[in-house]
């Protein structure tokens, strides 16, 4: 968003993840839609149990538009002691989807914890699951038209967008027009004369003493 | 007429889905819908259950109600404004979330190695503090749903207590921004410690009364025991996080398998139980608030020491008040965060604390700009209420309730 106060220094990334080695536990591995479900399901075979977060990002510029990023952990089924557990490795799959019809394979087959996350990408982002068992809009009304956090979808939504932000005077509580009281200034007068060690001419007015 | 945004004029609303209507009946089974304004889903959560008699058969939720655009918000403020959104998505544990963002956006700037240990103390203080009063609103209300009204009070006597610390700390009760990237927004005032050491001295006999009025109540026993069972694999499956977990079985905690914030300085036990009931998870969380206590208590000694409680980096730590009528540089430093926020090197990371429900995590892109491209939330709370559709199936419907209450989901997250 740019604005007076935010010039731009360097360019921004179009495609920030490609630009930077993993700074946190997790390694990453980017897989084509067309290939993403054996990916899941070999990893999931691998010993990766846990499907932690399945989020999008939109990078509206970048070819493809969309990633798609699961977040897996191999957690171990039997693990009833923190050393059991130990440190569990991380895997971040990043799956690109294209800004026509975007569609992926749904994991809710392999992890049924899947549903309800590809259900708020869907409604979020407009990108599809095949095969998803129930795909409707979860956390946006089941009328709503957009999907809110693409990147080209107002922050305020189409409509309030196209009608300009009130300007401050229909704000205010004073009705436009009105003549100025003079309080204000006589306040300020009184205020600077004060910090100055001088009594305003005609004394006070407040009824208070210094 | 009601319209929306769009113009659109909205259908009817759906014919009988009020509190507890019949929706459809076929057969044997009979279809409710309970909520979104049913006082025991502690929010606006909708269920239908279909029911044969009073056996649950199938149930569906409807969430969203309470949706805010929280994330959409945060990616059009600064970095350093979004805290404060991120901060009201769990909002009986605002310090964590707010901990789980700056120390993203800490790794993606490369400070981490660089925060003070008294900041990464305070830090540890403030999210175990929370800690204990967001599973206090959770023992009190949970209560309440099985018709325990007393221990509301002692809990949130102890809540209170809590409350006035971060209060004292920060300057707000609920979402008071303290933590910031960087470190933290000041350091503790007199008479924090004061009041530190008595809440640490009278919380054992206050939870000695607790597990007296709850533990081995034979009424909570009954209700809890064997209800909403959770098997490890259907834990694993369901993507379960948190004392949920486990109460399964599985010894996972975020703060023991990938050490964060300075917790590896810090000697707990992750209270584990098999049982994978509603019983097991309400013994784990009363162990947990114990472990916090003992954290708390370790971390008061280390408080003794005085430091700094912010990076050294005047590009990212505003400057202190008194210095920027005196300095130049500290003026235009304090002007350039609080107009224009500072610029983080572009990248992705993914960083998960946690937080008394479980597994929380963001995911953070930045594309170089002085706003975060993206924040995607891991909602501890909605992945484990939505492990209700395979827990509730084959219990009564009565005991809905119990499994709503034992999950502890917090709505300001599921629907952020």
């Amino acid at each position: 968003m740019p604005s007076s106060q935010n010039p731009s220094i360097a360019p921004l990334a179009l495609d920030p993840t490609a630009l930077r080695p993993p700074i946190d536990d997790a390694e990453i591995v980017r897989v084509a839609p067309a290939e993403l479900l054996a990916k899941l399901a070999a990893l999931k075979a691998e010993g990766y149990s846990l499907l932690l977060d399945v989020g999008a990002v939109d990078y509206l510029e970048r070819e493809p538009r969309y990633d798609v990023v699961y977040h897996l952990l191999a957690l171990p089924l039997a693990a009833a002691s923190v050393a059991e557990v130990g440190t569990p490795r991380r895997l971040r799959v990043l799956c690109g989807v294209g800004a026509e019809a975007p569609e992926v394979p749904t994991a809710s087959a392999l992890w049924p914890s899947a549903d309800w996350a590809e259900r708020e990408i869907f409604d979020f982002f407009g990108i599809r699951f095949a095969g998803h068992p129930n795909l409707r809009r979860i956390q946006m009304p089941y009328d709503w038209v957009g999907h809110p956090l693409r990147k080209d979808y107002p922050l305020r939504g189409p409509a309030r967008e196209a009608t300009p932000r009130p300007p401050f005077a229909l704000k205010s509580n004073v009705p436009a027009g009105a003549p100025p009281s003079g309080k204000v200034a006589a306040a300020l007068q009184k205020q600077i004369a004060r910090a100055r060690g001088q009594e305003p001419a005609g004394g006070s007015t407040d009824g208070e003493k210094t | 007429m009601n319209t929306i945004d769009t113009g659109d004029v909205l259908p009817a609303p759906l014919p009988g889905l009020g509190s507890m209507d019949v929706v459809a009946r076929a057969g044997n089974t009979m279809t409710l819908s309970m909520g979104p304004q049913h006082p025991s889903t502690h929010g606006v959560l909708q269920v239908v259950v279909e029911i044969a008699g009073e056996i649950v058969e199938r149930l569906e939720m409807e969430i969203g109600y309470l949706h805010t655009g929280i994330e959409k918000s945060a990616e059009n403020l600064f970095w350093t404004q979004a805290g404060t959104v991120i901060e009201r998505m769990d909002y009986l544990n605002p310090l964590g979330n707010a901990m789980c963002y700056v120390l993203a956006v800490e790794r993606l700037l490369g400070i981490t190695d660089r925060i003070p240990e008294r900041a990464k103390d305070i830090r540890i203080l403030m999210c175990e503090l929370s800690r204990v009063a967001s599973h206090c609103v959770w023992l009190g209300t949970g209560g309440i749903d099985l018709g325990a009204i007393s221990t509301f009070f002692y809990s949130f006597d102890i809540r209170e207590d809590i409350l006035d610390l971060i209060e004292d700390s920060g300057g707000a009760r609920m979402h008071p921004n303290y933590l910031r990237i960087g470190g933290v927004n000041g350091d503790l005032p007199a008479g924090f410690i004061a009041k530190l050491d008595a809440l640490i001295e009278k919380f054992p006999k206050r939870m000695r009364e607790l597990r007296t009025l709850l533990q081995n109540n034979p009424i909570l026993r009954d209700r809890m025991i064997d209800v909403g069972v959770i098997t490890p694999e259907q834990a694993v499956a369901w993507n379960l996080s948190g004392p949920a977990l486990r109460g399964s079985g599985i010894a996972y905690d975020v703060r023991k398998a990938f050490p964060y914030g300075g917790y590896e300085k810090y000697e707990f036990d992750v209270p584990v139980r098999s049982e994978g009931d509603a019983y097991a998870r309400f013994l784990v969380r009363l162990d947990e608030m114990d472990e916090s206590m003992r954290i708390v208590a370790a971390v008061r000694k280390a408080l003794d020491e005085p430091g700094p409680v912010m990076v050294d980096d005047p590009k990212i730590a505003q400057p202190p008040k008194e210095t920027i009528a005196l300095s130049m540089e500290a003026l235009i430093h304090h002007f350039k965060i609080v107009s224009e926020s500072f610029r983080v090197p572009p990248g992705d990371v993914y960083q998960a604390i946690e937080s008394p429900r479980g597994e929380l995590g963001y995911y953070l892109v930045s594309n170089g700009n002085n706003r975060p491209y993206r924040v995607r939330t891991r909602p501890p709370s909605m992945y484990n209420l939505q492990a209700l559709k395979a827990m509730a199936p084959g219990n009564l419907i009565a005991d809905i309730v119990v499994m709503i209450g034992s999950l502890d989901p917090v709505f300001g997250e599921v629907d952020r």
